[in-house]
């Protein structure tokens, strides 16, 4: 938004960021004011507290942009004013900018008067942050209300008791605001300010303020009270959650706006281990399992992140004649996000359904999901198959998915096949040789001709981990001669294949290979009638050069070979290639030692 | 400006961040040093990848990138329309002008009808750069190298491109040659045709809905190619659902390259890559999926800047 051309900072002579901070253009001022850090250091402390903070008191009139850049700036301002003892000339600019109309300045303000709230004493918080606090509390408009509700958890520790009882009273009238907007950060600042109480008080002022949000006729303001449901439950005892929560958590759950159920079924995992002592396990299943079939998408879908902890703390028995019936439907939902987001979280079932179970009733799961219209649900199975792969072990798994993956290996979506390939190291360590080569070096090879280029680029990463894994003798005997096929393939992109593979593999291959047939065929390219080939073969012998000039045998191969094919291309008509050859043969003659 | 400058700007603007504006202004200075001296009509050699509308999707030419291969290791034809509607204008054009200041030889751009003041100032790109560097500085350097841009090109002397098509007072692509570039895009004329126009199935030529350019039809193309000794044209304009669309037995094909168009068409896109002996091959690609794009600034323009 600002020119990025201001960012240096102490060009700008200090006079005239003084004179911007005035400036007509707002683009000026705005910039004046993210400097105004140096410009209180160069007034000094002094100057700063009597001068530049009441100047920024009277700004409160400007546009927003200008009033939110300076309630961010003042929040980092103690050290200029002269430390935490001067802090409080702070709290009067920043509780303008807290009663603001528009939102986003009255935040910054409030979070910049809780950072300063920090280093305040508890004297300064009595005598200065707590009168603000209640001015704005009894404020005739409901943004300055607003504003108070985030002002209480960072003072209330370190106030005395008679301030801390008004306190208490004062947010339970916030809680009961006339203004929605106001209960709506009543209920989202509830957690943090519990947080602060004395366990006395929790049943006292804790469980009334959540008991009169949570019943609240705006949903906007009773899906925020969730959270502080799951916080004052881990600070109450079990008896007392039985007592005086129980019963929110059950409206919660079936609140007939979907917003509200959905940040139910988000935290669901942890609300049923605080609820767990006093709810029976029929009925929290129950209450999953109208989750898993709520009417709402949104819902379903974030439910899905809830599985595998979910049917943890419930147990294999359970889940398998309770839940998975349900479960099973979802791979069919008409939802993409929430089949996307089942295909996401179900291979977490895995450890808990342990190997015979699993293959049992998960991997039809999978294969369904993997069959499944849209690339993402496909996507969401395979990359995460390694945590199903731990459980059942390779054999079992290749056994039933192998043909699915061979599929997908050759799916229209290049993100599929993509993730694919990423997945056939692991597969490789697995499957050892004999297996591998008989299934998959096939395709691994095939992919090396991909019509997409970022597949090819990852086939040739592929074929250099499967190196790394199968060894150089198996590289020579395999690989190497199938990509050496393709350096003469019609297609320039293709060609181009065969250099990056061949680069990329030299690291794992022996030096008999590299002088017997990598380097033939590079340089074979270097009359090749594309220049895009040629220079990238200048690239290529760059990135050899280094491979060669540490072993002993592949040295003389420098100035024989590699120099004299640099030398050629530096003559090349076509300017790109000129410019990488002589970048190569700068590299290759003055080697980095 | 050095090669590590400029190499320094592509890697910031491939991130998609900008450049500053004195960057801006000197990449176009050089743009231009390097476009003056293209031809209306300029020659291109096969192999190529000819790419149609971008309109700023930014992260969906970066999708086109990871399909068809990086500049400079692949060469691209980008026909026309990197600007407007899309969130990126800024970073989507300067990224092609930036690569092909880098490598004049391994990409072509040529002019589409948004890479125009009138246009520009409507559809976004000038209210972007006035929202990403406060001024329409880097708008006002962007639109004088967009009078620079060829208006056509033909690859391998076979395959004649252009943004949009055909004008009635152009038969030769010698008369193409004749026309002054150097202005803003007429409203009518040869030079407003080239960028406007669009094949449809009429007898020779029809009124364009769009209010500028024509309709011209399969007779037309026939006879243009033939005059001039071509094999086919290749144009964009057009938003096509699949990505790309043949016409009047192939001698005519539309290709789109904004995958999901205005982030809504439900789309896909295409490419079409020309290799060494021009054989044809269209990589269709769909809009890049959310976690590979950044999330626009969710903040809108202050008012003040409108």
């Amino acid at each position: 938004m600002m020119n990025p051309e201001m960012s240096e900072n102490s060009l700008y002579p200090i006079a005239v960021l003084l004179d911007e901070l005035k400036h007509d253009d707002l683009a000026l001022r705005l910039n004046a004011i993210r400097r105004l850090s140096t410009i209180a250091q160069a007034l000094g402390p002094e100057r700063t507290r009597n001068e530049l903070i009441p100047f920024l008191d009277e700004a409160a009139e400007d546009e927003d942009e200008i009033l939110l850049a300076i309630a961010e700036e003042l929040g980092n301002f103690v050290d200029n004013v002269g430390g935490p003892e001067y802090a409080t000339v702070l709290l009067h600019p920043l509780g303008n900018l807290a009663s603001v109309e528009e939102t986003v300045v009255r935040e910054k303000a409030v979070a910049s008067l809780n950072h300063i709230g920090t280093v305040l004493s508890p004297a300064q918080l009595e005598s200065d942050f707590i009168p603000l606090l209640k001015r704005l509390h009894s404020a005739e408009w409901f943004t300055n209300r607003a504003s108070a509700a985030g002002l209480f958890a960072v003072a209330y520790a370190r106030v005395n008791p008679a301030l801390q009882a008004e306190m208490r009273q004062a947010y339970g009238q916030l809680c009961q605001d006339p203004t929605p907007m106001v209960r709506r950060v009543a209920a989202a600042r509830l957690s943090e300010f519990v947080r602060q109480l004395q366990p006395e008080f929790l049943i006292e002022a804790a469980v009334p303020y959540f008991n009169c949000l949570s019943v609240d006729d705006q949903d906007s303001v009773r899906l925020l009270t969730v959270e502080p449901l799951v916080t004052i439950s881990s600070a109450l005892t079990t008896e007392q959650v039985g007592e005086f929560l129980l019963a929110a958590f059950r409206a919660l759950a079936v609140d007939k706006s979907w917003r509200v159920r959905y940040m139910v079924a988000d935290k669901f995992v942890e609300l049923t281990r605080v609820m767990a002592p006093h709810v029976a396990k029929e009925e929290v299943v129950a209450m999953f399992v109208s989750f898993l079939k709520d009417g709402e998408a949104e819902v379903r879908t974030i439910i899905c992140s809830q599985i595998p902890g979910f049917c943890e703390l419930v147990g294999r028995e359970d889940v398998l004649e309770k839940i998975y019936p349900h479960l099973k439907e979802l791979v069919s939902d008409p939802a993409q996000p929430v089949r996307s987001a089942f295909a996401t979280h179900v291979s977490g079932l895995a450890p808990l359904f342990e190997k015979e179970a699993t293959h049992q009733y998960l991997l039809p799961l999978f294969l369904r999901l993997l069959k499944d219209d849209f690339s993402e649900v496909r996507l969401n199975i395979i990359s995460r198959l390694d945590k199903v792969n731990a459980v059942i072990g390779i054999e079992l798994l290749s056994d039933q998915l192998l043909p699915a993956i061979m599929e997908l290996a050759e799916d229209k979506q290049w993100r599929v096949r993509l993730a694919i390939i990423e997945y056939i190291p692991l597969l490789a360590k697995q499957l050892g040789v004999a297996f591998f080569d008989e299934q998959l070096t096939h395709l691994c090879m095939s992919w090396l001709g991909d019509r997409v280029f970022s597949i090819r680029e990852a086939a040739t990463r592929n074929l250099k981990n499967l190196t790394d894994v199968f060894g150089a003798e198996w590289a020579k005997g395999t690989i190497i001669p199938k990509i050496l096929g393709l350096a003469n393939h019609p297609n320039y992109l293709y060609r181009m294949t065969t250099i990056f593979a061949l680069t990329t593999i030299v690291p794992s291959v022996t030096p008999e290979v590299i002088r017997a047939s990598i380097l033939p065929a590079i340089e074979s390219l270097v009359t090749d009638d594309i220049p895009n080939i040629r220079f990238n073969v200048a690239k290529s012998i760059e990135a050899l050069a280094p491979v060669l000039q540490r072993d002993p045998e592949l040295r003389p191969l420098v100035p024989a070979q590699i120099v004299p094919a640099l030398t050629t291309l530096t003559q090349d008509p076509d300017q790109d290639v000129r410019y990488y050859a002589q970048r190569a043969l700068q590299t290759v003659q003055n080697p980095v030692s | 400006m050095g090669t590590s400058d400029l190499d320094r700007q592509i890697q910031l603007l491939r991130n998609c961040e900008i450049i500053t504006e004195a960057e801006v202004k000197e990449l176009c200075y050089k743009a231009r040093e390097i476009l003056i001296e293209e031809s209306n009509v300029q020659q291109v050699d096969a192999p190529v990848t000819i790419c149609g509308d971008i309109h700023g999707q930014f992260y969906d030419l970066k999708e086109l990138f990871k399909v068809g291969g990086e500049c400079p290791d692949t060469n691209y034809l980008f026909m026309g329309d990197f600007v407007d509607r899309g969130y990126y204008s800024v970073e989507t054009f300067l990224l092609l002008l930036a690569l092909k200041v880098r490598y004049p030889d391994r990409i072509t751009l040529i002019r589409g009808n948004h890479e125009s003041r009138q246009i520009t100032q409507v559809y976004g790109f000038y209210d972007e750069c006035l929202r990403k560097y406060g001024s329409a500085n880097v708008w006002r350097y962007c639109c004088e190298i967009f009078d620079y841009l060829s208006l056509a090109a033909i690859i391998g002397d076979k395959i004649f491109c252009v943004h949009g098509g055909l004008s009635p007072t152009i038969t030769t692509v010698d008369q193409i040659r004749t026309i002054d570039r150097k202005q803003e895009v007429p409203h009518t004329g040869g030079m407003c045709d080239l960028l406007w126009s669009d094949p449809d199935n009429v007898e020779t030529w029809g009124v364009s809905p769009r209010g500028a350019g024509y309709l011209f039809g399969s007779q037309v193309v026939q006879s243009f190619l033939q005059t001039n000794g071509l094999d086919m044209i290749a144009r964009a304009h057009q938003l096509v659902m699949e990505g790309y669309k043949r016409m009047f037995d192939d001698r005519i094909v539309t290709v789109w390259s904004a995958p999901n168009y205005c982030y809504r068409c439900g789309n896909v896109a295409a490419i079409l890559e020309f290799d060494e002996h021009l054989a044809q091959d269209f990589k269709i690609f769909e809009a890049a999926s959310q976690e590979n794009r950044g999330v626009p600034s969710k903040r809108p323009a202050p008012d003040y800047f409108l």
